[in-house]
């Protein structure tokens, strides 16, 4: 080409650079991404549901563990003003006395400190007395109760706590239902072994079960146990029979 | 970065491969980009420039601020050869006259040489975009069968086929192919628009040769 012109292209060279560069800050680019935002593996966490502690219907009935305070409010009802609480006539002077000492010029000198210490004093024992009128009114509610033979079967009026005794009770029945054995009344497996000559347990059959899983299990279990110590039936002829499991105990079936 | 730290010889021979590939393949991209670039502006001043002015040699000496169009190029051949053309009948004769076309049908050889020429260098590195979309998809496959024919031999080798032993070999095998397509899809791309990109100009350097000739012959004819 015998062209006079001169060209200003870009070199190739140049453009490799560039390319170079444009791959490397990429490449930079995501290292860094990676590591700004690690891709953290994921792991799948496992909730046990703790069933006895669960939350039941009755306010009382539940779990004192969890939150006590609450348990507390909701069966005491705090009222906004002292006066609407029932107090024993006696300890109404002394209350009187005491804040006209709280008035008294005399006072005037005390330190905001003790001045706020002997206002909680006085509130604690507003409190305790409120408490004690609850108290002394839930008592003769339960006495009424007890007395006309209502409330929880087995509930003694006098003790507080036999509700929480009923609680517990139900808890532990379903507890008592995941972790028993026989989850059915009366489980029954009926099973047909058969024991070769040589002492051997040849077969297992259940023939019939009361669909208990926990049951069937441990007679699986107590089958294997008994066969390891099998002495060879008499006569040198194959043992065949029936069986009949049941919590109270074995009872054995016809022979084949 | 872990994941191709942790791949074999072989995944990371191809990865490197590819890499290399997708460097070369934007080297290109970006050199064609500017080049068809500037051919095009440079192409559209110099027409303009061309149909203004009345004179070949006044075209001539402003041809040098065109120099990266095409076209260019062409006025360049096709008046040297016009000057060759011309000149010996005017030194001979001194009456600058020819009536045959034999210095017509000159212009117009050189013009297609140039133009030849000129497609060739608009067209220097496009078959390796070509080749990178091509191959490099199936140079990542190549890298991800091995991958996974190695992930599977160890399996085989340790006898557990839980899946935490599965999938990390098959994720490394699998980069591969991910590498191959970003090398493949812009290189294909950028193919398909420089592709046409160089046929509008072939188109344009056609029409100007075919203006060109019209012209002298014109000329020549009127002389």
């Amino acid at each position: 080409m015998s062209s006079q012109v001169s060209r200003t292209d870009t070199g190739v060279g140049v453009s490799f650079i560039a390319s170079a560069v444009i791959h490397l800050a990429v490449f930079l680019l995501f290292a860094w991404w990676g590591r700004q935002f690690p891709t953290a593996p994921v792991i799948q966490e496992t909730y046990y549901v703790d069933v006895v502690t669960l939350p039941t219907v009755a306010p009382q009935a539940g779990s004192t563990i969890n939150n006590p305070g609450k348990t507390k409010a909701a069966s005491l009802p705090a009222p906004t003003l002292p006066m609407a609480v029932p107090r024993p006539p006696k300890t109404v002077p002394k209350t009187g006395t005491q804040s006209i000492k709280t008035a008294s010029p005399q006072d005037a000198a005390e330190t905001e400190a003790a001045f706020a210490e002997r206002m909680a004093k006085l509130e604690k024992n507003s409190e305790a007395r409120r408490e004690e009128a609850v108290l002394e009114k839930l008592r003769s509610k339960v006495k009424v109760a007890s007395a006309s033979k209502t409330g929880m079967p087995g509930a003694g009026g006098a003790d507080a706590g036999s509700r929480y005794a009923d609680y517990v009770r139900s808890r532990l029945e379903d507890a008592l239902k995941v972790t028993s054995s026989y989850t059915t009344k009366n489980p029954e497996v009926a099973v047909r072994l058969t024991i070769a000559a040589d002492g051997r347990l040849a077969r297992i059959k259940i023939e019939r079960s009361s669909g208990d899983a926990a049951f069937e299990l441990a007679v699986r279990r107590a089958i294997d146990l008994a066969s390891e110590k099998f002495t060879a039936p008499p006569n040198h002829t194959t043992f065949d029979n029936g069986f009949i499991f049941k919590p109270k105990g074995i009872s054995s079936g016809k022979p084949r | 970065m872990a994941i191709i730290l942790g791949a074999g010889i072989i995944v990371k021979l191809v990865l490197l491969l590819l890499l290399s590939f997708s460097v070369v393949s934007w080297a290109i991209i970006l050199f064609k980009f500017f080049q068809v670039q500037r051919a095009n502006s440079e192409s559209e001043r110099f027409m303009d420039f061309f149909w203004k002015s009345k004179r070949f040699d006044a075209i001539a000496s402003q041809v040098d601020r065109f120099a990266n169009s095409p076209l260019t190029v062409l006025f360049n051949e096709g008046y040297s050869e016009l000057k060759k053309v011309v000149e010996p009948d005017s030194k001979s004769d001194g009456s600058a006259l020819s009536t045959d076309l034999g210095g017509v049908e000159n212009v117009s050889r050189a013009l297609r040489r140039a133009t030849n020429s000129e497609i060739t260098r608009l067209e220097k590195y496009l078959t390796f975009l070509a080749t990178t979309g091509s191959t490099s998809p199936f140079i990542g496959l190549f890298g991800t069968v091995w991958g996974i024919m190695t992930a599977f031999e160890g399996i085989g080798k340790t006898g557990s086929a839980s899946l935490a032993v599965v999938a990390p070999g098959i994720a490394e095998a699998l980069i591969a192919t991910a590498i191959g397509l970003v090398a493949a899809i812009p290189a294909v791309m950028a193919y398909n628009h420089f592709q046409h990109k160089i046929r509008v100009l072939i188109n344009e350097m056609d029409s100007f040769s075919t203006e060109f000739l019209n012209i002298v012959q014109r000329n020549i004819a009127g002389k």
